[in-house]
């Protein structure tokens, strides 16, 4: 009977609660930022040298970024991938944008013999502008 | 007489319960504070990646310096940079290259590389080329 009471009261004065939507709406934004951190992050692992006479980053919506870990591994995006696959990837770039930047974001204490491999590997294919990227300006 | 009751009611209790929504929007500053980080300025260090056989280079060009970078822990220590053939300290280096520089920064500069050698040592010999506005930079892998 009292529930009978509150639905009719509620219908009548025709509020609706909206905390539980507002609360809905909060979380779905917090899970889409979320989501799309992961999707732009870059290996964090990676440590990159400082170079502060050198010119800042100004990169082409085309510029295909490869990281180099401190023991060697290749990755893009922070997705590991062997040189055979890095070939597959920059090929089929190379195939839909025609010549496009690489730049290496390679940790400072990577062997160049890794570094190497993701030049050649490009270099194979005819990509010849490579740049590495390193730290202009440390922000606290 | 039943309507004028439901707007006395409604004019009695129109308070929006705000304290559930300020909490989220408190949770949701808290969250973006934390997880904010400030990105480092980056730099970009161009390179040109050499001709197959880089000897062809050395004879075709007279202006060519040419700077070696290796392992120092395996090879012979110091900083893990060499220019013509002798090795060097990054200050050193930096002191050579001003007074090279200053007669002309159009040289062609070959970098060549061990494998061994570390990604740090090398950004540090672009960034003082880069430092001199030497732009023409070739990196050799060996």
């Amino acid at each position: 009977m009292a529930k009978g009471r509150d639905r009719s009261r509620n219908s009548k004065d025709g509020t609706l609660d909206m905390t539980p939507m507002i609360d809905i709406v909060f979380q779905l934004i917090i899970f889409f930022i979320v989501t799309l951190t992961i999707t732009k992050e870059v290996n964090p692992e990676i440590e990159l040298a400082d170079a502060p006479a050198a010119p800042e980053v100004d990169f082409a919506d085309t510029t295909l970024t490869v990281e180099v870990s401190k023991r060697g591994h290749i990755s893009i995006h922070g997705a590991q991938l062997s040189r055979a696959k890095l070939r597959i990837v920059a090929q089929r770039r190379y195939n839909i944008y025609g010549e496009y930047p690489v730049v290496i974001r390679a940790d400072y204490r990577a062997r160049h013999k890794a570094v190497r491999e993701v030049m050649d590997t490009v270099s194979e294919i005819g990509l010849w502008k490579i740049s590495f990227v390193a730290i202009k300006e440390k922000k606290t | 007489m039943k309507s004028k009751k439901r707007k006395n009611r409604n004019r009695e209790d129109p308070a929006l319960e705000m304290t559930p929504m300020i909490d989220v929007v408190f949770q949701l500053l808290i969250f973006f504070i934390v997880t904010l980080k400030t990105q480092d300025l980056l730099a970009q260090l161009d390179v040109q990646r050499p001709a197959p056989d880089p000897s062809s280079v050395e004879s075709q060009v007279d202006d060519l310096l040419t700077l070696l970078i290796y392992d120092p822990a395996t090879q012979g220590g110091g900083e893990g940079v060499a220019m013509n053939g002798v090795k060097m300290s990054m200050d050193r280096l930096d002191t050579k290259l001003g007074r090279v520089t200053k007669f002309s920064n159009t040289m062609s500069v070959v970098i060549k590389c061990t494998g061994a050698s570390q990604q740090g040592t090398l950004v540090k010999v672009l960034n003082l080329c880069s430092k001199y506005e030497m732009k023409n930079l070739s990196v050799f892998s060996m």
